[in-house]
C-alpha cells in the first residue's frame, strides 16, 4: 500500500521490531491479544481491558511512535497529541469510534479506542466486486452526518483531515464508524527524504497547511469517486478525479450523483458544497426521487461549464443549408478540388466535372474509359487538374477548358492521389508501382515497383518520396527514384503518409489498425498507436496533434510526439476519409452519411450535415465552402460557419 | 567572456551568473579558474573523439590564455555527438543512491547506420541500501534491453519486424520495473533517459528526474515531474517559488518499483545541430537555477566541463542531496 510513508527515511532502526508481543500487558490494563494493522507511523493492536474481569471487553489500541530525534520536537509533537487527544475522547456519536484513554510512554503514544468488529471500506473494495448502489447511497448520507458533527463542534470546527475507505468501518451491523483521526500526521512531519505515493484523497489546499470543513468535504469525495469507479487514487496522479469520469467505469450510477462527487471534488474549495448538510440533502433528493427529476438542471449546468454547446444543436437541427449541390450520375468516392472560381470533382460515372464553385453550375466534362476514384489534383504552374481513372489511365488537363493534355498508361486502375511536387507529378497505380512523370509533359522520369498496389498518395519532401503500399510497406525513395529504406506494417497500407517536416517524421497508418510514426531520415518506427479497426483514412498533423479516422468508428486526435490519446470522437460506423483542419475547426465524413465538424481542440462536436450515403472521402475547403461529395452521387457546397 | 555571449546572443545579468570559479567549493583545475573559461584537460571520464582530440592537444599548451573566436567555434562544431558525465553524493548525504549510465556509437563505412546513444539518469530511494540498488538495477537493466532490443538489431541491419522504438524503450522500462520489485522490494527509483537514433532522441521518463533540452537561445524542460507539487503548481494551488521550500516538495506519484504497472512518459524530440541535452537528479535543479545551468553549459569548452562545474556549483549551494548530471551536446 503506497502510503507517504512508505519509505520513512530512517536508515537504521527500520529493522529492529518493536511491535508489542501477544500477552503483553500494557500499563497494568491492556493485555495485547495480536496486532490488528500496521502503517509508517504506528502499529493497531487489538487488546483486552483487564479492568473488565468479568466480560471480555476488547479494545484497539493504536501506537504512534516519533521518528523526530530532536527531543524538543519529541515533546511538542507529544503535547499535540495529547492536546487532540483530549478533544477526540470528548466527542459522542454513534459513529465515531469512542476513545477511552490516551497516554505517552516511552516516547510512544497510545490511544485507547473502542474496538468495532468489521471490515473498513478499503478491505471491502479488495473483497467484493461490486457494492450494492443504495448501501453507497446510505453510507455517503451518514458519513455527511457525522462529518457535519465534528465540522459544527464548539469553539472550533474539528475537521477529520483524512477521509479515506480505509478509516472507514462498516461494523457487523452495516453502520459506518469513523475509526481514525488526523491525530496520527502529528507524527509524520520531519520526513525530509524523497518519498513514493501520495495519499490520494487530500484536498489540494491541504497541502499549503489549509485546512477547512471543505478540505473533508473534497476528501469525502475522493472517498466516493474511489467506491464508485473502484480506481484506486493513491495509484493516480493526485488530484486527477476529473480524468477518470465516473461513468467511464460504472456506467450505472445516477448522473447526478457523479455531479455531487464532482462538485466535491472542484480543486477551489468554495466551488464546492459549504456544508455536509448542503451535501447530505443533495445525496438524499436521489435517494427518493426517481432519477430523472433532477436530469433537467443538470444539463443545464453542464453546458454552463462548457461541456456540451447548446448554440450548435441549433445548426444540426436544420441551420445549415447547402449553398448548392451537384448530383452526378454514379458514385462520388473521391474528394473535390478547387482553384479560383472552380471547383472539380470526379465520379464513378467515369466524368470530372467542372463546376462553378459558387453556383455549383457546369463548366465542362471529360470522360474518361471507366469511374474514377482518384481525387483531381491542381497544379497551378501548368494550368492542369491531374486524375487517375479505372481505365488504367493518368489524365492532364487543362483545367480552364477540360482540353486534355496529355495521358498515361498504366498496367491497372489508378485510384491513387498524386502529387505535384517539384515540377513532377508522383501516383501510385495498382500495378504496384509509383511513377514520377513530368508535369508539363507526361513524360516519364522513374517508375519504382512495390509489388503491390498503391492506393494512397505519395508525399514529397524536398528529398525524398515516401508511398504505402498494399505489400503493407512504406517506402521512401530519393527524388530520382532509388530506394532508401522502407518499413513493413502488417497489413496493406491504403492511407496516405503524412510527414512532419519540421520534426521529421512520417504518420501512416495501417490496416493492420495501426498508426505509425516513423523517423524520415532511416525507417526506424518511433512508435505505433493501436486502433481496433483498419485504418485507411490518412492522417495529417496540427499544432502537435495527429488526427486520424478508423474503421473502428472513431476519429483520434494523439500527441504525435507521445502517441497519447488527446480525444476520441465516436462515431457508428467506420470512418475511411481524411480529416481536413481549417480555423482550429476540423472537418471528416462518416460512412454514416455525416459530415461533422469538430473543434479540434477538444473533439467537441460543432455541427454534422447528413448527406444521403457514405462519405468515404475528404472535403475541401475553398474560401468561403466546403465542399464534400457522397455515395448518393452527390457533391454539397457548405457554407463556413464559424 | 565577450565573444561567448556574441556567439550565443546572451544577456548575462552581473548577479544571475554563475558563481565565479574561485567561489565554488570543489576545486576546480587551475586553467578553469580564470576567466572568460578556457579550455581546459577535462576528467578522464570525457570521451575523446578522434576528431577533438587533436584540437585538444593542439591548444592544451595555450591553456591559460583565452581562446580566439574563431578556434571555439570550430570546435563547438563537431562531427558526432559529444557527452559529459558526473555523478557526486553531495554534502550532506553519506551514499550516492543515484545510478547514471551513457553509451554513444557511431559507424562510418559503406552500410549507413545513424548514430546511436543511450544516456540514463536513476535517483533510487529507499532505506539502508535500497535506494542505490533500486537505480542500479534500473540502469543496468534498461541499459541491457536496450542494448540487445534496439541498438544490436539496428548495427546489424536487422530492423525488420522490430518493434518501434518507444515500445521497445517501453518494454526495458518495464522490466527495469519488474526487476526493482523482485529484488529491492522495499526500494524505488525514479527513471529518465534518453535514447538518441541519428538526431532524434527517445525520451522515457518517470519521477522528479530531469531532462533539458538547451539551445543558443533557450533551456527548456521536457520533461514534466511526476511529484505532488508539480500537480499543485499545475493546479494553480502552489506557486513554483512555494514549491521549492514546501515539506513535500519530495513526493512522488510515479516511480519505478512502486507498482507492478507503470506509467511512462514518452516522447519524441527532434534536436537541433548545437543543440545539448541535459539529464539530471533533482540535487542538481533543486539547487541550481535554469538560468545558471543555461549559462553554465553555454561557458563550459566540453560538455564533461559543463558537468563538473554543474555538480560544484551545487555542491557549493549546500549539496543537500546526491547531483548527477549528463550532458550530451550535438554536431552541427
Amino acid at each position: 500500500m503506497p502510503e507517504t510513508t512508505q519509505f520513512s527515511g530512517v536508515g537504521g532502526d527500520g529493522n529492529q521490531d518493536t511491535t508489542l508481543k501477544a500477552n503483553f500487558v500494557l500499563q497494568n490494563r491492556y493485555k495485547i491479544m495480536g496486532v490488528l494493522g500496521g502503517g509508517g507511523m504506528g502499529t493497531v493492536y487489538q487488546a483486552r481491558d483487564l479492568n473488565f474481569t468479568d466480560v471480555r471487553r476488547l479494545v484497539a489500541i493504536k501506537e504512534m511512535h516519533t521518528i523526530a530525534t530532536d527531543a524538543a520536537l519529541r515533546a511538542s509533537m507529544l503535547k499535540t497529541f495529547r492536546r487532540e487527544a483530549n478533544i477526540l475522547a470528548a466527542l459522542s456519536h454513534p459513529a465515531i469510534v469512542k476513545i477511552y484513554d490516551y497516554f505517552d510512554l516511552n516516547d510512544r503514544a497510545y490511544l485507547i479506542m473502542e474496538y468495532v468488529n468489521g471490515s473498513d471500506l478499503e478491505l471491502l473494495l479488495s473483497k467484493t466486486r461490486e457494492l450494492p448502489n443504495d448501501k453507497i447511497l446510505e453510507w455517503a448520507i451518514d458519513l455527511c452526518d457525522v462529518l457535519d458533527y465534528l465540522h459544527n463542534q464548539k469553539p472550533d470546527p474539528i475537521v477529520f483531515r483524512d477521509m479515506k475507505p480505509s478509516n472507514v468501518m462498516i461494523d457487523s451491523l452495516g453502520k459506518i464508524r469513523l475509526i481514525d483521526f488526523g491525530i496520527a500526521k502529528t507524527f509524520v512531519s520531519g520526513v525530509k527524504h524523497t518519498m513514493i505515493g501520495t495519499e490520494g484523497y487530500s484536498a489540494p489546499e491541504q497541502y499549503k497547511g489549509d485546512v477547512s470543513p471543505q478540505s473533508d468535504i473534497y476528501s469525502f469525495g475522493a472517498t466516493l469517486h474511489h467506491v464508485l469507479t473502484r480506481k484506486d487514487p493513491r495509484l493516480e496522479p493526485p488530484f486527477s478525479f476529473h480524468e477518470r469520469p465516473i461513468l467511464d467505469y460504472n456506467a450505472d450510477i445516477n448522473p447526478s450523483l457523479v455531479m455531487i462527487v464532482e462538485k466535491a471534488l472542484n480543486f477551489k474549495s468554495d466551488d464546492r458544497y459549504k456544508t455536509c448538510v448542503e451535501m447530505k440533502e443533495a445525496i438524499q433528493a436521489l435517494r427518493y426521487h426517481p432519477v430523472n427529476v433532477l436530469s433537467a438542471p443538470d444539463h443545464a449546468q453542464v453546458s454552463e461549464n462548457g461541456g456540451t454547446d447548446f448554440f450548435n444543436d441549433s445548426i444540426d437541427t436544420g441551420a445549415i443549408q447547402p449553398r448548392w449541390v451537384f448530383k452526378s450520375e454514379d458514385e462520388i468516392r473521391c474528394s473535390p478540388a478547387a482553384i479560383k472560381d472552380l471547383a472539380f470533382i470526379g465520379s464513378y460515372d467515369n466524368n470530372v466535372w467542372a463546376l462553378n464553385r459558387d453556383t455549383g453550375e457546369l463548366v465542362w466534362k471529360y470522360a474518361t474509359m471507366s469511374g474514377i476514384a482518384s481525387s483531381p489534383v491542381i497544379d497551378e504552374a501548368n494550368r492542369l487538374v491531374v486524375f487517375g481513372s479505372e481505365d488504367n489511365s493518368f489524365y492532364a488537363l487543362d483545367y480552364r477548358s477540360g482540353r486534355m493534355n496529355w495521358s498515361f498508361q498504366t498496367k491497372d486502375r489508378v485510384r491513387g492521389m498524386a502529387r505535384v511536387e517539384h515540377g513532377h507529378v508522383f501516383f501510385g497505380s495498382d500495378d504496384g508501382k509509383v511513377y514520377a512523370l513530368g508535369a508539363a509533359n507526361g513524360r516519364q522520369l522513374w517508375a519504382y515497383d512495390t509489388t503491390a498496389p498503391v492506393r494512397g498518395r505519395p508525399f514529397v519532401t524536398n528529398e525524398l518520396v515516401i508511398v504505402g503500399s498494399e505489400s503493407g510497406e512504406v517506402t521512401a525513395l530519393s527524388l530520382a527514384g532509388a530506394r532508401k529504406w522502407s518499413y513493413r506494417t502488417r497489413r496493406g497500407v491504403i492511407s496516405s503518409p503524412y510527414v512532419d517536416t519540421q520534426e521529421g517524421i512520417c504518420y501512416v497508418g495501417s490496416t493492420d489498425g495501426f498508426m505509425y510514426a516513423v523517423d524520415v531520415s532511416n525507417g526506424f518506427s518511433s512508435w505505433r498507436f493501436r486502433t481496433t479497426g483498419p485504418i485507411i483514412s490518412s492522417p495529417i498533423e496540427h499544432k502537435g496533434l495527429l488526427y486520424f479516422g478508423s474503421a473502428d468508428g472513431n476519429l483520434y486526435a494523439i500527441n504525435a510526439q507521445s502517441s497519447r490519446e488527446k480525444w476520441r470522437f465516436a462515431t457508428d460506423k467506420p470512418i475511411v476519409s481524411s480529416p481536413i483542419i481549417h480555423k482550429e475547426l476540423l472537418y471528416f465524413g462518416g460512412t454514416d452519411d455525416y459530415l461533422y465538424c469538430l473543434d479540434a481542440t477538444n473533439g467537441k462536436e460543432r455541427w454534422k450535415f447528413k448527406t444521403n450515403g457514405p462519405i468515404t472521402a475528404a472535403a475541401c475547403i475553398a474560401d468561403d465552402v466546403i465542399l464534400v461529395g457522397s455515395m448518393d452521387h452527390t457533391l454539397y457546397a457548405l457554407p463556413l460557419v464559424n | 567572456m565577450n565573444f561567448l555571449q556574441r556567439l550565443f546572443g546572451a544577456e548575462k545579468k552581473p548577479n544571475s551568473s554563475i558563481a565565479t570559479n574561485d567561489e565554488l567549493k570543489t576545486p576546480l583545475p587551475d586553467a578553469v579558474k580564470s576567466e572568460p573559461p578556457i579550455l581546459a584537460r577535462t576528467d578522464e571520464t570525457a570521451p575523446v573523439l578522434p576528431s577533438t582530440a587533436s584540437l585538444e592537444s593542439k591548444f592544451i599548451d595555450g591553456a591559460t590564455r583565452p581562446l580566439s573566436e574563431e578556434t571555439l567555434i570550430a570546435f563547438l562544431g563537431n562531427e558526432h555527438l559529444t557527452f559529459g558525465q558526473s555523478s557526486d553524493v553531495g554534502m550532506v548525504r553519506t551514499n550516492n543512491q543515484d545510478a547514471i549510465y551513457s553509451f554513444f556509437s557511431t559507424l562510418r563505412s559503406s552500410e549507413e547506420r545513424p548514430d546511436f546513444g543511450l544516456f540514463i539518469v536513476a535517483d533510487g530511494m529507499g532505506g539502508h541500501h535500497d535506494g542505490e540498488k533500486a537505480s542500479a538495477v534500473t540502469a543496468r537493466t534498461v541499459a541491457v534491453q536496450v542494448t540487445s532490443t534496439i541498438f544490436t538489431p539496428m548495427l546489424a541491419g536487422d530492423t525488420k519486424d522490430q518493434p518501434p522504438i518507444t515500445e521497445a524503450l517501453m518494454s526495458a522500462i518495464e522490466k527495469a520495473n519488474a526487476e526493482v520489485i523482485r529484488h529491492v522490494p522495499d526500494g524505488g527509483t525514479t527513471m529518465t533517459a534518453a535514447c538518441i537514433i541519428g538526431d532524434l532522441a527517445y525520451i522515457a521518463h518517470v519521477g522528479d528526474s530531469r531532462i533539458y533540452l538547451i539551445t543558443k537561445d533557450s533551456i527548456d524542460q521536457l520533461t514534466r515531474d511526476h511529484s505532488l507539487v508539480q500537480r499543485l503548481i499545475e493546479l494553480d494551488q502552489l506557486t513554483p517559488e512555494e514549491a521549492a521550500n514546501h515539506p513535500n516538495k519530495n513526493m512522488l506519484y510515479r516511480a519505478l518499483g512502486q507498482n507492478e504497472l507503470v506509467e511512462v512518459d514518452m516522447m519524441t524530440r527532434r534536436l537541433p545541430p548545437r543543440s545539448r541535452l541535459l539529464l539530471c537528479s533533482d540535487g542538481l535543479w533543486n539547487q541550481v537555477e535554469n538560468k545558471e545551468m543555461w549559462d553554465t553549459v553555454k561557458q563550459s569548452a566540453t560538455p564533461q566541463d559543463a558537468c563538473n562545474k554543474l555538480v560544484a556549483l551545487a555542491n557549493q549551494r549546500g549539496g543537500g542531496d546526491n547531483i548527477s548530471v549528463v550532458l550530451l551536446s550535438m554536431p552541427g
